[in-house]
């Protein structure tokens, strides 16, 4: 068990004026059986004003616009987590995180890496935690080489990327040998920038495994989203009107609180 | 009857005249063509029309109760009866829609079920359309241009009225109302259909609007008037599809959505016409299992047929297909439109040999039909009668009742050697006459 202190900050800043601006953000941490949120605060601007849903993952969603003429956008949340992954409660598994999508099809490298490192026999967890350990010893972890359109064949055939790559490559081994599994998009202890990693249901339960580090998501890591790619996860979608040009900053710190 | 073909003419230069267009877009060019009526109307006799009327019920029910189960509970697939692959592998199946039951539970508001009449006289079912059906504003406005070029024949032969189409569809919309007004929403004079989005709101009384007059705040949906006032929308007829109703939810590059339209659809604050996610219930690979679906939602037993069908993806169908291909009619079950349909008996042999071979490695992606010998029906050719297939894209419309609109859309194909009939592979129309005795 770990308890941590967490914030989540992230702001656009436009060159000029922009209106009509709606967006959709899902970055608010929820309670599950693992993590337990304490004290959230959160705070946006230019006006707190937004709205609260749960999309079709199960996410908390935070929706709002602003059609009035703004020249940037903050939302920040912060709050603290009390993280157990041995508290972790049986839950069932959608029949959607079974099936490929179009960034973690079952494409050629994917099947020959298969091929290539057959598992033997096991538990779902076991068979996992062996392709994220071969995945780790044969993929690279470099930024600026892939795309957030990459798809895990793309990016396993060129044999680098970052954790999103990761993270989409061992959702496409999992499902193409029968495991189902999911994209997490969250924090982890330390600072920087936000993180993704795996959940697969081994018949019973969710289980977190974090690719990019191949070790299980312990108690230092806290979801804010999840579904079947990273598509389903974006933490923050927005459209606005306006010819600018934009630049985001994300801050994340996660340190445990003794 | 007569009367009518002599003035063919003159209801073609009216139609022209009023707009009635169909665009399609060939090589990335947007062209607009006429949509051809053709005066002989499809008759269909009074008792005809009613046993086609209870399976067209029948089946549009069996349907929403499909989609809500999917979007819900899921019982069919836990109880086995349709394969889990063939709806969580499909790209109709939005898992966006999860979690959301639409007003009064209706999916499927409008449906265009198209049929084929085989020379026996047996009506076949050739494919649902649950998303947005287009077609009903042609037999409509082809209809009244008749009355007024010839109103005795109208007199003489006991036609059913169908000019009640747009008090349907304002009931329709109606029932589902979440409070405010009702807005057809077109993506813009570019769509192949424009026409007829711009006549159905004038004819119901809805407002016709595109993506710049509609924003959501609050998670409420509002219609923003030529000076700025808005006024809340309790139920939209959206003409554009899923993948770009939404930014914030789908496709983001989409310009002609409405972002957080599926919030505020979500928080139960708009009913929206059909609702998203319903491409999972007329999937050509989910086609298969309708009639399983009406015995098992309703118990009991399916009034229309389907066109006999086989799935690949089943070993014994699959191994049928295979020994009869060339006289099968195999469709990909992710093209619509008319594409994506293939004859067997048109194929050389080699190609007879590729199609095998690509059905045997991604099974789950077609299905096999034996063809179907239509009923041809007369067509004028210049000053020729002749025969040509056609099919009929029958409403239906689910409020508080669910209801088939007593005409729907004949299409028929102007070249004597081909089965498809889709408007946007250039073909014509007509009238559908139901006999009212």
């Amino acid at each position: 068990m770990k308890k941590l202190y967490f914030l989540y900050h992230m702001s656009w800043q436009f060159s000029g004026m922009v209106w009509d601006h709606a967006f959709a953000l899902r970055s608010t941490p929820r309670t599950n059986s693992v993590q337990q949120i304490f004290g959230l605060e959160r705070h946006i601007e230019p006006r707190e004003r937004f709205t609260d849903l749960t999309d079709g993952f199960g996410n908390r969603l935070c929706v709002g616009n602003y059609a009035e003429a703004h020249d940037h956008f903050t939302y920040e949340v912060c709050g603290t987590a009390v993280v157990d992954t041995s508290k972790r409660m049986p839950s069932p598994c959608h029949p959607m995180y079974r099936y490929p999508t179009k960034l973690t099809a079952s494409e050629a490298p994917v099947l020959a890496f298969l091929e290539k490192n057959q598992t033997p026999e096991g538990t779902a967890e076991e068979k996992a935690r062996m392709l994220m350990q071969e995945l780790y010893s044969q993929f690279v972890y470099q930024p600026g080489k892939t795309t957030i359109y990459t798809t895990a064949g793309e990016a396993l055939a060129g044999g680098c990327g970052v954790c999103q790559d990761y993270a989409h490559i061992l959702i496409s081994l999992c499902r193409s040998c029968g495991i189902p599994a999911r994209y997490v998009a969250g924090m982890m202890i330390g600072e920087g920038a936000t993180h993704a990693w795996v959940e697969i249901h081994d018949g019973e339960k969710w289980i977190g495994l974090d690719p990019t580090h191949n070790r299980p998501a312990d108690d230092g890591y806290i979801k804010l989203s999840h579904g079947r790619d990273y598509q389903d996860c974006i933490l923050d979608r927005g459209v606005f009107r306006g010819n600018v040009s934009q630049q985001q900053i994300i801050y994340v710190g996660v340190e445990e609180m003794t | 009857m007569n009367e009518l073909i002599d003035h063919a003419d003159t209801i073609n230069a009216l139609l022209a005249r009023y707009g009635v267009k169909f665009g399609i877009y060939k090589n990335n060019q947007f062209h607009e063509q006429l949509f051809p009526f053709d005066a002989i109307p499809r008759v269909i006799p009074k008792d005809e029309f009613a046993e086609m009327e209870k399976g067209l019920i029948q089946r549009v029910d069996a349907l929403n109760l499909f989609l809500k189960d999917i979007y819900g509970e899921k019982k069919i697939i836990k109880d086995g009866v349709i394969p889990e692959d063939f709806v969580f592998s499909s790209k109709g199946y939005l898992p966006e829609c999860e979690g959301i039951l639409p007003p009064k539970g209706i999916y499927s508001h409008i449906s265009g079920i198209d049929l084929v009449q085989a020379e026996d006289g047996n009506w076949y079912i050739l494919e649902d359309n649950l998303r947005i059906p287009s077609g009903a504003s042609y037999p409509l406005i082809a209809r009244e241009l008749c009355r007024r070029a010839s109103p005795r024949t109208f007199v003489n032969n006991n036609v059913v009225d169908n000019r009640n189409y747009a008090q349907l569809l304002k009931e329709t919309m109606e029932h589902v109302n979440c409070g405010g007004i009702r807005v057809i929403m077109t993506p813009g004079r570019f769509n192949a259909a424009y026409f007829e989005h711009s006549y159905l709101a004038e004819r119901s009384g809805a407002v016709l609007a595109s993506c710049s007059d509609l924003y959501v705040e609050n998670n409420c949906l509002y219609y923003k008037d030529y000076v700025g006032k808005r006024q809340k929308v309790g139920a939209l007829y959206r003409r554009i599809s899923d993948e770009y109703l939404d930014p914030l939810t789908f496709l983001p590059e989409s310009l002609i959505g409405v972002p957080n339209l599926m919030s505020a659809y979500r928080a139960g604050n708009v009913a929206i016409i059909n609702a998203p996610g319903n491409g999972i219930a007329d999937d050509k690979g989910i086609y298969y299992f309708v009639p399983k679906m009406i015995k098992y939602y309703l118990g009991e037993e399916p009034i229309l047929r389907n066109a006999p069908t086989y799935l690949p993806f089943y070993k014994a169908d699959r191994q049928y297909v295979l020994d009869h291909l060339e006289k099968l009619v195999v469709k990909d079950v992710s093209e619509a439109g008319g594409y994506g349909v293939i004859f067997g008996r048109d194929l050389t042999k080699e190609e007879l040999a590729n199609l095998k071979k690509v059905i045997e490695n991604e099974s789950r992606r077609f299905i096999a039909q034996e063809v179907i010998d239509f009923l041809d029906l007369e067509i004028m050719d210049g000053h020729d009668q002749v025969k040509r297939k056609a099919d009929l894209r029958a409403f239906v419309l689910s409020g508080k009742t669910t209801r088939v609109w007593a005409s729907g859309l004949t299409r028929f194909s102007r070249n004597p050697d081909s089965f498809v009939v889709n408007s946007s592979q250039g073909g014509g129309f007509k009238d559908t006459w139901v006999l009212s005795r």
